[in-house]
């Protein structure tokens, strides 16, 4: 992996303007200093060299090529349509906890802005959908134009700004997504801590691994979920319903950790399994560095799944 | 219950502490959002009933805690009656009176009495600290006491560690007060007497009082077993000649005292010479005491026999056995000096006396006889000696003068010397005796001069014969000639004497004493010691001459016994009793080395200047009840045991009794001079134990608080 540019913390992040100027910041902290030939950032890729065959448009021949080797080679291109993307947000109130730095929805959404952001900027459709109140169906049908970025930014600040409400897993969402899409494939990304008591999110991310879309799981946690750095008597208290309980953190660590480690290896080994792209970060990683092992891993999966 | 600062117990409002901790604790807790409950909630399911447990116990852990520490500190204490004595620490004089008689063997639950009490007399010593000066005092009659107070508690557990139970009665009294005594002597201010025994009512006598009002306290310390400690033992046991069953034949009269208040059947067996030779059963009620007989004879060739009887064990073993030892009696060697032989036998002077000393003429009648005739006396002479009429004298234990007419004065010397030498004479009067040739010439041998008879019947009628007759009467029953007679003694008081010798003066004999009178006051019998011999004088005749007393059931046994007394071998069948811890006298003889050999290894060895030129040696370690066996060496340096001289020790069967003594035969409890009167409850502190549960509280805290 190529040394990271001097990230900004996250926390200084969410303090800085709108979010498509984060999302900018981002994306621009992201890629600085990358080696541009592997990510090229055309929606239309460049697979492999071809020889010519009659028939084939000329527009595709590639000179260069045929400067050197006096061949004529045809070049081949991956996809040369447009990419449809969907980004999910868990908006689940669970999402809104925070243990001290950015709350983890504010972090799934930076993430899925500064994605939306590349998306749109390479032309692709974006859509956006918010789970967590079943009360609000907050979807953003997929766009390509440059002007769509605004609107889904402004949906998404709406939903971050409410900071996480209601219990609802993103299966919801996600099993809409599969409606909506139909047969055309598309690439579906989702930001969530995946707090779902049932796995319903998990199946729901296979079926539509199942159903041939390319899907990515961002898996965000705080630190203090992972870390339980808790001591003294505490009385926590359940973000989505009415439970609560008085405890001393000390005595259950080990267990409550142990639990957290099978729930990770749970997700990480069903996601595996199923094809999903899984990645697991904390928030307080810096944004760039989560952006860019997304992007480092879609990039790795290989043509056929390269989209962003 | 009660509280020695119970204003502390205010501090039990100090329980507020931890529960407020614990409700504060509660509120107190940080309230934190959390997304991952679920996690929590899972966990807690299977933890949460633990942690609340473990809360619960905390805070009932610290409530006990702290109610533990103001209870301490109001030093709570509880009373009760008091068990066991009062004892103080410190300074102080105190003497323990322990029971060390062979009562205190009492066996308690398969252990002596003594070591249960010496066990605790230990741990008194213990709590009366070292400052305490103290003397151990042993009950046992003849123990050695301490001559004063100690320190040296060392010591004193020394002793009382080898106290072992004696062969002697309790004298608790005498105890108590050399105890008292001791305490007199020192300056302590606090003077006590504690009394470790088996409170016998045996050992005290409470005519006797050790100290009056102004003596030392006396505490009792509780070691009676029980109210009633039964106990069975053989009292006593003699043995006598048994006739009826041949001349070895032995009756054993053994005395078994049952000392409890429930009937008791027990098994009694006689062992003689190391064999069981007897068994038989005895039921004796509460309290009763019975005598049981044993017939036996002596072992053959045997002439003394060591016996025991001894009955089924009790708690007491010591005295379930008793030991006797029986000799035959020894031959009584006689020379009968006939004065008036005639050849019609029963006309002869001596038919009657030789009839009655050798009844059947058997070998075993335990007398040898000689009849020589007055002349034939002449014998004795010194002049005679070597010839076959020479008589020697120092072969006979008795000469018998019977009607012997007045002999010459060198003769007369010759036994007078004998006499003094240590043999007997009987002189009895007859038709040839001449008071005046008496008077002249037998003096020296006679406790009294003759005077001339007086005949009774003289003149009166064949009727009146009978009626001025006279009687014995007044004889000395307790003289051992007439120890067979009862006191009428009907055998003895219808004899009829129609003819006797008067008496004149005494002569210079000592110790003359009258041991029978006619019914007219005239003496009939008359003693006399001559040296180391013996003189009887017998005012009437030994044949039917003068009386009939020889054919009267009486003559037969006066006269073995004269003749027995005479001989000084009229000792008891059974060897004198010796109790445990009484000295033995036992003649020396010409022996070079004498030793005797107890049980369990007592023992002396007399020789050397202990023995030399001594006619008795004294054996005083008779500690233990058994047969003691005597070995002599004589002056050829030949050893061999000396039978004759064996001797038993028995218990004294005073120490037997084990009833409790009243309240009122201990002696009064004195102020102790300084001392506080005895409190009858006792206080228990009980705040050390609420320290030791305080401690273990805060362990048992931070125990749950680390978890």
């Amino acid at each position: 992996m190529p040394s990271l540019p001097q990230r900004m913390d996250p926390a200084q992040l969410s303090r800085l303007g709108t979010l498509p100027i984060k999302a900018r910041v981002i994306v621009q902290g992201a890629l600085t200093g990358m080696h541009r030939a592997s990510l090229h950032g055309s929606s239309v890729e460049f697979a492999e060299h071809k020889e010519y065959t009659p028939g084939d448009e000329l527009r595709h021949v590639d000179w260069k090529a045929y400067a050197k080797v006096d061949r004529y080679y045809v070049k081949q291109y991956e996809q040369e349509s447009q990419l449809t993307i969907y980004l999910v947000l868990d908006g689940s109130a669970s999402m809104g906890f925070s243990g001290g730095g950015i709350p983890k929805l504010e972090y799934a959404g930076l993430s899925l802005a500064a994605l939306a952001y590349l998306g749109i900027q390479q032309q692709d459709k974006v859509g956006l959908l918010a789970s967590g109140d079943p009360a609000v169906e907050t979807i953003v049908p997929p766009r390509g134009r440059s002007t769509h970025l605004h609107d889904l930014l402004s949906v998404m600040d709406t939903v971050m700004a409410k900071g996480g409400t209601g219990d609802e897993s993103p299966a919801a969402a996600l099993r809409r997504i599969a409606e909506l899409t139909r047969r055309r494939r598309a690439l579906i990304v989702l930001a969530s801590d995946l707090f779902d008591p049932e796995d319903e999110t998990l199946a729901a991310l296979a079926l539509l691994r199942a159903q041939k879309h390319d899907v990515s799981v961002l898996h965000v946690l705080d630190p203090h979920e992972t870390g339980f750095p808790y001591d003294g008597l505490t009385q926590f208290e359940s973000l989505e319903n009415q439970h609560r309980m008085l405890v001393n953190p000390v005595a259950i660590k080990r267990e409550y950790l142990d639990r957290m480690d099978a729930f990770l290896t749970r997700c990480r080994t069903t996601l595996a399994a199923a094809g999903v792209d899984y990645h697991f970060t904390t928030t307080d990683r810096p944004l760039e560095a989560t952006l860019l092992e997304l992007l480092v891993a879609r990039s790795r999966l290989g043509p056929a799944r390269r989209a962003v | 219950m009660g509280f020695l600062a119970p204003f502390m117990l205010a501090g039990l409002l100090g329980l507020a502490v931890p529960i407020a901790i614990h409700l504060i604790g509660r509120r107190r807790a940080k309230v934190v959002k959390f997304a991952a409950l679920d996690f929590l909630l899972a966990t807690k399911r299977r933890t949460a009933r633990r942690l609340r447990l473990r809360e619960r116990l905390l805070l009932i852990v610290r409530v006990i805690a702290c109610a533990a520490v103001a209870l301490a500190l109001a030093k709570p204490f509880t009373s009760c009656e008091r068990k066991g004595p009062q004892v103080t620490r410190g300074p102080q004089a105190a003497v323990i009176v322990i029971d060390d008689s062979f009562a205190a063997g009492y066996l308690v639950d398969g252990k002596p009495w003594l070591t249960r009490a010496t066990t605790d007399v230990r741990k008194l010593l213990q709590q009366l600290g070292p400052e305490a000066e103290v003397a151990i005092v042993r009950t046992s009659e003849g123990a050695d006491h301490p001559t004063e107070l100690t320190r040296d508690h060392l010591r004193l557990r020394d002793q009382l560690l080898a106290l072992e139970p004696s062969s002697r009665p309790a004298d608790t009294t005498r105890a108590l007060a050399k105890a008292a005594q001791l305490l007199t002597a020192s300056s302590h201010l606090r003077k006590t007497v504690y009394l470790a025994s088996l409170q016998a009512r045996s050992g005290l006598r409470p005519d006797d009082p050790p100290w009056g009002e102004d003596g030392p306290a006396l505490v009792q310390l509780e070691l009676r077993p029980a109210r009633m400690m039964p106990n069975v033992a053989v009292t006593s046991l003699r043995a006598d000649a048994d006739p009826g069953a041949g001349t070895r034949g032995v009756a054993f009269d053994a005395e078994v005292a049952n000392f409890s208040d429930q009937p008791v059947k027990l098994e009694l067996s006689l062992t003689v010479a190391d064999r069981v030779v007897a068994r038989g059963q005895l039921e004796l009620a509460a309290g009763e005491r019975k005598s049981k007989r044993f017939l036996a004879t002596l072992p053959a060739g045997a002439r003394a026999a060591d016996a025991n009887v001894a009955i089924s064990g009790d708690a007491l073993p010591i005295d379930d056995k008793r030991w006797v030892r029986a000799s035959l009696r020894d031959q009584v060697r006689v020379l009968l000096v006939d004065g008036d032989p005639r050849t019609v036998r029963h006309d002869d002077e001596l038919f009657y006396v030789e009839a009655a000393l050798r009844p059947g003429d058997r070998e075993d009648s335990g007398t040898q006889v000689r009849t020589i005739t007055a002349e034939e006396l002449a014998g004795i002479d010194p002049k005679a000696k070597g010839t076959p009429a020479a008589i020697e004298l120092e072969s006979f234990d008795v000469v018998v003068l019977a009607n012997v007419p007045a002999l010459p004065v060198e003769r007369v010397a010759v036994l007078a010397q004998w006499v003094r030498a240590g043999g007997g004479i009987l002189v009895a009067p007859g038709d040839q005796v001449d008071p005046a040739a008496y008077d002249r010439t037998m003096l020296p041998l006679l406790p009294q001069s003759l005077r001339d008879p007086i005949d009774t019947t003289w003149g009166a009628s064949p009727e009146d014969k009978d009626s001025r007759a006279l009687h014995l009467v007044k004889w000395e029953a307790d003289h051992p000639i007439f120890a067979p007679f009862s006191k009428a003694a009907p055998e003895l008081a219808d004899a009829r004497f129609f003819k006797i010798s008067l008496l004149g003066p005494t002569t210079s004999t000592a110790d003359r004493k009258v041991l029978a009178r006619f019914t007219n006051g005239a003496a009939a019998i008359v003693e006399a010691s001559l040296g180391s011999g013996r003189t009887l004088l017998y005012t009437s005749t030994l044949d039917r001459d003068w009386n009939d007393l020889p054919i009267h059931p009486g003559f037969l046994p006066l006269l073995q016994q004269s003749m027995r007394h005479l001989a000084r071998k009229h000792a008891a069948f059974s060897d004198p009793v010796h109790i445990v811890g009484n000295s033995v006298a036992l003649p020396a003889g010409d022996l070079k080395k004498l030793e005797v050999r107890g049980p369990e290894g007592l023992g002396a060895v007399f020789e050397g200047d202990r023995l030399a030129g001594r006619s008795t040696v004294r054996f005083g370690r008779t500690d233990r009840p058994g047969l003691y066996k005597v070995v002599g060496t004589d002056q050829t340096g030949a050893t061999h045991e000396r039978d004759e001289l064996n001797f038993v020790v028995n218990l004294d069967p005073r120490g037997s009794d084990l009833a409790q003594a009243a309240p009122g035969d201990l002696p009064v409890s004195g102020t102790g001079t300084g001392g506080t009167p005895a409190d009858s409850t006792r206080r228990i502190e009980l705040w050390h134990a609420l320290a030791a549960a305080l401690l273990l509280l805060l362990l048992a805290e931070g125990l749950l608080v680390q978890r």
